[in-house]
């Protein structure tokens, strides 16, 4: 029978506020272990919660990039389980009120087609202690990292409303754009500021009924969330065949065996208001003042740089992916470069060189304004278009100037001159067949003829400037 | 030793505090409360006490600082006396000397956490004011507690000027505190609230009483409105609720007050487990009393098993106040006994028993209003069940001064 696929996802996204959610700690769980800890995070006797308004603000505009309506009244519950990462017996988090509902994010499907995806609610949460398990000598223990607990972290909850591993990767890359659009939050699942476990179940095709789902959880990448996916629909497609129910449980993703294990049967604790943190009322005026801090999101940045600077769609596409290549490119546009050849060296030589390097766009030492002047060095031919690339490889490793290293390494333009004419004279001398064939009509032998002057001018001749003599020349 | 046979003997130190200060006889500094003792029960955090709580849970624990109400009264210039001996995670009065203290004048009064009604009941029968304020008004930052939603610090002293004394030290906001409310009493006038009260009487609120306590609280009204006082009856439907209402919100919020309690950092912990999950269970089973343990049982019964009717609970106390409140916003106060007589002295057995005690003063619990017992009213066999006068919120001041006022009438009497 053929299957499809009902797909919602859970993300844990770690919100990069300077404290804690409940206390003055720095939220910086990397930190030597147990150093930013205080009675309340270690949750000692007689410690109350104090709810931070920076964690608030964070969570919200995180949740007004992912279109969701802030709600007037939102409070927190305590989500009761006992595991030695949360020696407090439960976890504040927003169960009943949540503090956003109805949002959504607009992804485009495998087949080119819009897919609109729904976001169930956001809701705030802390964070709990980190376990570090020591599994090397004669008795193995567990030690407790307080560091991370009680960082604020926001949990995002789709409605079942993707169908593939693709469609969960897309838009957990739209989910991740956007938020750091908001500037709100790192979103690196490699280093764990953004978690997510996927809700899987199938149906035959065309059936609207939802099935007895299976969550699957620990995956550290985007890929790795569709690879756990694909191996998660395969496995319940062949219990189904088999006549074999799908049971509701936990499984886990291996990434170095790429197959799920089923694992030990979790623990659902209740829910119950906390009586100590008050409930959080928010006007509308508040909200208003939190959405006015939004920037510029990616699809009006699209089309604004469609329409302000006349980029393809693609091409406008690719400079707002990520907010840094967008400020990249913006900068570069405005030192008068044209802005098509902007986004053109951005997207095939900034971008692939700073992924070959490892670096990010606030790393490299090729500035937007270092990156100008060479353009425009292009722009007033004073190089060639391929000798700049070679000068951009070179300023990627160093701080020189691009003039310097245009002079030092002799990769300046030879404009129209003796020793071009030189140069043209004595190639036309060598290939006598081919000018006779130009001369026959055969116009195509001219550009065999400039790239013989570029060989010899090893790239530096101007082509454009060098065609123009030879049709000069041969014309006479 | 049940408190009520100490009264009027000098009880030894030893018996009445498990922490005596170890500089209690530094000279006070200036302040308001200069010189006063204060005793305080072993939930309220005093930074190096052994703030146990009363309980094998909190073994070896010491506090890392001061509670807020703590730093108060210092800066007040008070004294903290010593910590009284204390029923287990101070719920209910089982063994809890802080009455006994406060009237072998051991100290010049004692704090009490008011979950249900301790210090008023521990007033009452040590023939003491004791005073609840209104909820949220003092801070209960190092307050080891239990049920957040319905304790609240209360005062237990041997007049009325004291309570008012320490409550202006130690009410009012803190910034370590987010879920005090935003408004609080004013103590500066102590004694504005003098004029005529029209006092309501809830005909339910009186239906455990015997003739003999309903007589002695009938008496107790026929001095109130001799001296100006009106009374008019004021019934509230599903009064009886409160108790109910009570149990299931206290007791769930006790449970997931006391998860923390899992012997890896401090108090008892069981000898022996094979892993994590076994020392818990091993150790919360060694841990709590019998009392106890079946109060958190009952709250992880709702949590974990009947989440709707705590639900219930909650929507009933929502109208529950209301009642209570509209009742105060016709008349000033409500009047009726802190306790019944002849309740036994030893430990409750059950946490029925606990609630039999304290059935006519969890409502102010319940609602978050200040509520007060006065002695010498309402007398009973020979015992003092104490008059209790319960205001609206934030009416706390006006109901010291009331009381006070009608204690001095009451004195004059004598």
């Amino acid at each position: 029978m053929a299957y499809e696929a009902v797909i919602g996802l859970e993300i844990h996204v770690q919100l990069n506020c300077d404290t804690k959610m409940f206390c003055d700690c720095p939220n910086r769980p990397g930190d030597r272990p147990n150093i930013n800890t205080c009675p309340i995070c270690l949750w000692m006797p007689g410690a109350i919660p104090q709810f931070s308004r920076n964690a608030l603000e964070h969570a919200a505009l995180t949740a007004m990039a992912l279109n969701c309506t802030i709600q007037p009244e939102s409070a927190f519950d305590q989500k009761v389980y006992y595991y030695p990462d949360l020696p407090k017996g439960f976890q504040l988090s927003q169960h009943h009120k949540p503090l956003a509902r109805n949002g959504w994010l607009d992804i485009t499907g495998e087949d080119g087609s819009p897919r609109h995806l729904r976001i169930h609610h956001v809701h705030m949460e802390e964070d709990v202690a980190k376990l570090v398990h020591e599994t090397e000598g004669r008795t193995k223990i567990s030690l407790v990292d307080f560091n991370r607990a009680g960082s604020p972290l926001v949990e995002i909850v789709t409605e079942p409303d993707m169908r593939s591993a693709y469609d969960a990767m897309e838009f957990l890359r739209i989910l991740r754009r956007q938020i750091r659009y908001a500037g709100t939050a790192e979103c690196s699942m490699d280093s764990g500021t953004m978690r997510c476990d996927a809700n899987i179940s199938i149906r035959p095709v065309g059936s609207s009924e939802m099935n007895t789902k299976v969550e699957v959880k620990n995956m550290n990448s985007v890929r790795a969330v569709g690879s756990a996916i694909d191996h998660e629909i395969l496995r319940q497609t062949e219990e189904l065949d088999a006549g074999r129910p799908i049971v509701l449980h936990t499984r886990l993703w291996d990434p170095d065996k790429n197959i799920t294990t089923p694992m030990r049967g979790k623990f659902a604790g209740p829910c119950v208001p906390d009586p100590s943190v008050p409930a959080i009322v928010l006007t509308e005026e508040w909200v208003a003042n939190i959405g006015s801090q939004l920037p510029e999101m990616p699809a009006q940045k699209q089309a604004r740089f469609v329409s302000e600077y006349g980029l393809l769609d693609d091409e406008a596409a690719q400079m707002s992916a990520e907010l840094d290549v967008a400020e990249y490119f913006e900068a570069l546009a405005k030192q008068s470069i044209q802005p098509r050849t902007a986004a053109q060296w951005v997207a095939s030589r900034l971008i692939p060189a700073l992924r070959e390097k490892g670096q990010q766009m606030a790393e490299t030492t090729v500035t937007p304004e270092r990156l100008a002047t060479l353009l425009r060095m292009i722009e007033q031919d004073k190089i060639t278009a391929k000798a700049a690339r070679q000068v951009f490889d070179l300023m990627l490793d160093s701080d020189q100037s691009p003039e310097s290293i245009v002079e030092e390494h002799g990769f300046s333009q030879i404009g129209e001159s003796d020793e071009l004419a030189a140069m043209l004279d004595s190639v036309l001398a060598e290939h006598a067949d081919a000018v006779e064939n130009y001369r026959n009509g055969k116009t195509e032998a001219a550009g065999f003829l400039v790239g013989q002057v570029m060989r010899v001018s090893k790239g530096k001749a101007n082509p454009k400037l060098l065609r123009e003599m030879l049709e000069a020349r041969l014309a006479g | 030793m049940p408190v009520s046979d100490t009264l009027g003997v000098s009880v030894v130190n030893e018996d009445t505090f498990s922490f005596l200060n170890p500089a209690s006889h530094a000279p006070a500094p200036e302040g308001p409360l200069a010189d006063s003792q204060i005793a305080v029960q072993a939930n309220l955090c005093v930074q190096g006490w052994p703030a146990n709580a009363g309980s094998r849970a909190l073994e070896n624990f010491t506090a890392l600082e001061d509670a807020t109400v703590v730093e108060r009264l210092h800066s007040a210039g008070a004294s903290i006396a010593g910590f009284t001996r204390t029923s287990e995670l101070a719920f209910g009065l089982d063994g809890d000397t802080s009455a006994a203290a406060v009237a072998s004048s051991a100290c010049d009064a004692a704090l009490v956490t008011d979950t249900i009604g301790e210090s008023r009941v521990a007033a009452a029968q040590a023939r003491l004011f004791g005073f609840k304020p209104t909820a949220g008004t003092i801070s209960r930052y190092g307050l080891i507690g239990l049920v957040p939603s319905m304790e609240c610090l209360g005062v237990v002293a041997r007049d009325v000027t004291t309570i008012a004394g320490i409550l202006r030290a130690i009410s009012g906001p803190d910034e370590r505190d987010f879920s005090l409310g935003g408004e609080f009493p004013d103590f500066s006038a102590p004694d504005a609230a003098t004029d005529t009260k029209t006092i309501a009487v809830i005909p339910q609120s009186l239906a455990g009483l015997d003739p003999e306590e309903r007589d002695a609280f009938e008496s107790a009204l026929v001095v109130l409105r001799k001296a100006g006082a009106r009374t008019t009856e004021a019934p509230v439907e599903d009064y009886d609720l409160l108790r109910t209402v009570h149990q299931a919100i206290g007791s769930t919020e006790a449970s997931s007050s006391a998860g923390k309690y899992d012997s890896v950092r401090y108090g008892h912990r069981a000898a022996k487990a094979d892993d994590w999950n076994e020392m818990y269970l091993k150790s919360r089973e060694e841990s709590f009393g019998p009392l106890v343990k079946s109060f958190l049982f009952q709250g992880a019964y709702f949590q974990f098993e009947n989440y709707s009717a705590f639900e219930n609970a909650c929507r009933i106390r929502r109208r529950l106040v209301e009642a209570l409140n509209k009742v105060l916003s016709e008349s000033g106060l409500i009047a009726l006994p802190t306790r019944k007589k002849n309740v036994p002295s030893d430990p409750a057995e059950s946490v029925s028993q606990v609630y039999d005690r304290f059935a006519l003063t969890l409502a102010a619990n319940v609602a978050g209003l200040p509520a007060i017992s006065v002695p010498g009213f309402v007398k009973a066999d020979g015992e003092d069940l104490g008059l209790q006068l319960v205001a609206s919120r934030l009416q706390d001041n006006r109901l010291l001064g009331y009381a006070a006022r009608i204690a001095t009438m009451h004195r004059g009497d004598l």
